[in-house]
């Protein structure tokens, strides 16, 4: 299946680019002089970048949408934090520690609920989500219930030095997003997602590619966790835990185009600008905001952003290059989803930049 | 044992409720395939509504009923004819109408925070103190008589179903909907009237919730979840399935305070989710078709 292509998941040219725009972002905030709000803000868009991509490898590559990641991003966060209370441990093996906490925490549930499809994985999330928060605040023991958990400020990166490490953590995600979805994985993931009893009659095993994809995008969302819990470097259940977290993953994967890798780092981007640009002075009206736009989305352009650009591209594709066999064609045959994902190895570029 | 038979008769009554909710849920989903993801925002916004016409017009909430039913109707055909009518029907649409009906909860979320804060409401009877004896224990006559309008509904509802042309009609459409073209039914207006009819239930549930406990903008989304619980033991369609369903998870919850702490109660139903889900996914009865 895979032998036709020259490198086995990503092309010289995307690497390539994707190098760049790493070392860009890398470099930025020692050549610009940004602010130490917009450095902050940057850093932490990285983190909601990789967390929605991590959403988007089970929502997008295999089609499960979970209402639950909170769940997650609360075990990671509340990990990492007691084991740099009580150990001392270094932050970056706490956030990891979380982070596989969090991973096995995601398959003890998921395992069972994996077998299911569609609306019936997606409300039993709400009840995990729902679940998990119940528990974790009132085992005030663990989480520091209402009045939460203070990290040590002594200790760890500094809220400067956060940029950095909310840097490779995108990096990271990236890679493994391409990697599921360039890889044979990937493909075994899309068959799982268009027909579940096909792929199994192809010899795909369904239950562990799917755990397999819930174990990466939970440790992910723990690690993330860990992140946010050291930026903040003070948290607390109804925060952590919080539905509403759960929504904001879907929210930027849909805004930005769910099941490609451009949609969900740029659909962060855009969920972030709201977040503090707008949605700071009209705190009142960002739940409703957010519901218009996913009507919206999903009405006119259900891969978002993604599907907008794909649009100007084959407006302007169709008058400079009208032979151009990629764009238009493969989407007219009905797989958009794939075109878009094809796009974003290339567009990924601009994407990446706030 | 006398304990174990006032729980029991406690958990009877929140049955009566519990089906109700549910049945609006399983109706849609009977029918379009869709579930219905706002449904929890509906049952909020019924008991808001409900609230404000006790609080300003001083209309008892029993009354409210029939309001509330034809208020939630037209909300309900309105929702279809202006959102959920453009959906992709099938498998591919199924991911969309819930992200779709999901942004929908959000705005009547907002809404309802917007004209009434996020503050704790309840709607305080005359009647609320009062309670009445079954087998020598007492009840608060409010949730006799949740219990009652409930099975009253539901009765109604199945007669509904079952003994006129519009019921044959939605059943027919939930089995094959191409075939009832053919035949000349008209399935666009079917869908609107089911879509309408299962928001009209849901705003009956929200009636019955605001008598029984106190709301805010974010009350409802445990209701979803124990709705869809309850249609997944039972099975999608019939009245008697969700009647069922509806007392499994009542007793399962009431019950559930022998072993767990009350505040668990709502992961009692998702963990019966889980195990009927894996165990029997066809639901306890091995049903799931409306018929």
């Amino acid at each position: 299946m895979t032998a036709a292509r020259p490198l086995p998941w990503i092309s010289l040219r995307a690497l390539i680019t994707f190098a760049v725009v790493v070392l860009v972002l890398w470099t930025g905030p020692l050549v610009l002089p940004l602010g130490d709000y917009t450095h902050n803000i940057i850093g932490l868009t990285f983190m909601f970048m990789a967390a929605a991509l991590a959403w988007n490898w089970l929502g997008g590559f295999v089609g499960q949408i979970s209402f639950g990641h909170s769940a997650m991003f609360g075990v990671g966060g509340f990990v990492a934090a007691r084991l740099m209370l009580a150990f001392g441990l270094p932050t970056v093996v706490g956030w990891l520690v979380g982070g596989l906490v969090a991973g096995g925490y995601a398959l003890l549930w998921g395992h069972p609920t994996l077998r299911l499809r569609g609306p019936y994985f997606s409300i039993a999330t709400i009840g995990v989500g729902e679940a998990t928060r119940l528990i974790a605040t009132y085992w005030s023991d663990f989480t520091g219930g209402s009045s939460g958990l203070s990290l040590p400020l002594s200790s760890g990166p500094t809220k400067y030095q956060l940029y950095w490490y909310g840097l490779y953590l995108l990096v990271a995600a990236v890679a493994i997003s391409y990697w599921l979805r360039r890889s044979r994985i990937g493909l075994a993931l899309l068959a799982i997602k268009e027909d579940v009893e096909a792929a199994a009659d192809v010899g795909v095993n369904a239950t562990r590619y799917q755990d397999l994809v819930l174990f990466l995008s939970g440790t992910m969302v723990g690690v993330c966790g860990g992140f946010y819990a050291s930026y903040q470097a003070f948290i607390d259940p109804q925060d952590m835990f919080s539905f509403d977290r759960s929504i904001s993953l879907i929210l930027m994967t849909v805004i930005g185009g769910i099941g490609t890798v451009l949609g969900a780092t740029g659909g962060a981007v855009v969920f972030v600008i709201i977040q503090e640009f707008l949605l700071a002075n009209y705190s009142q009206l960002y739940l409703g905001l957010y519901g218009i736009l996913l009507i919206l989305i999903i009405l006119f352009e259900p891969l978002g952003l993604t599907g907008l650009l794909l649009r100007l591209r084959r407006l302007i594709g169709y008058r400079r290059l009208p032979a151009d066999a990629g764009g238009p064609a493969s989407t007219a045959a009905g797989s958009a989803t794939e075109a878009a994902a094809a796009e974003g190895q290339k567009g990924m570029a601009e994407e990446a930049q706030p | 044992m006398r304990e174990a038979l006032t729980l029991a008769i406690s958990a009877i009554l929140l049955a009566g409720f519990y089906a109700a909710m549910a049945y609006g849920l399983g109706l849609i989903y009977g029918v379009l395939r869709i579930v219905n993801l706002a449904h929890g925002g509906i049952i909020m916004a019924a008991a808001y509504l409900t609230w404000q016409l006790f609080d300003r017009f001083g209309i008892d909430p029993y009354l409210a009923i029939p309001i509330a039913v034809v208020v939630f109707f037209l909300i309900g055909v309105g929702l279809y004819l202006g959102l959920v009518r453009f959906l992709p029907r099938g498998p591919a649409g199924a991911v969309q109408s819930l992200l779709l009906l999901f942004g929908v909860w959000l705005v009547i979320r907002n809404i309802v925070y917007l004209l009434f804060t996020g503050n704790d409401q309840a709607i305080q009877t005359r009647y609320a103190t009062s309670s009445a004896g079954i087998l020598g224990a007492h009840y608060s006559v409010t949730r006799i008589l949740v219990f009652l309008v409930a099975v009253v509904a539901l009765v109604a509802l199945h007669l509904l179903l079952t003994r006129t042309y519009l019921g044959k009609a939605i059943r027919a459409v939930a089995q094959n909907p191409d075939s009832c073209t053919l035949a000349g039914i008209n399935v666009e207006r079917v869908y609107a009237f089911t879509f309408g009819l299962g928001t009209a239930l849901a705003g009956l549930a929200g009636v019955l919730a605001s008598t029984l406990f106190a709301f805010n903008p974010s009350f409802g989304a445990s209701e979803l979840l124990k709705s869809f619980v309850i249609i997944v033991l039972g099975g999608m369609g019939s009245v008697l399935g969700i009647a069922s369903g509806a007392v499994v998870l009542a007793f399962a919850e009431v019950f559930s305070i022998y072993v767990v702490p009350p505040y668990l109660t709502t992961a009692v139903g998702f963990v019966l989710l889980v195990v009927v889900l894996v165990l029997r996914p066809g639901g306890l009865f091995g049903q799931r078709v409306l018929r």
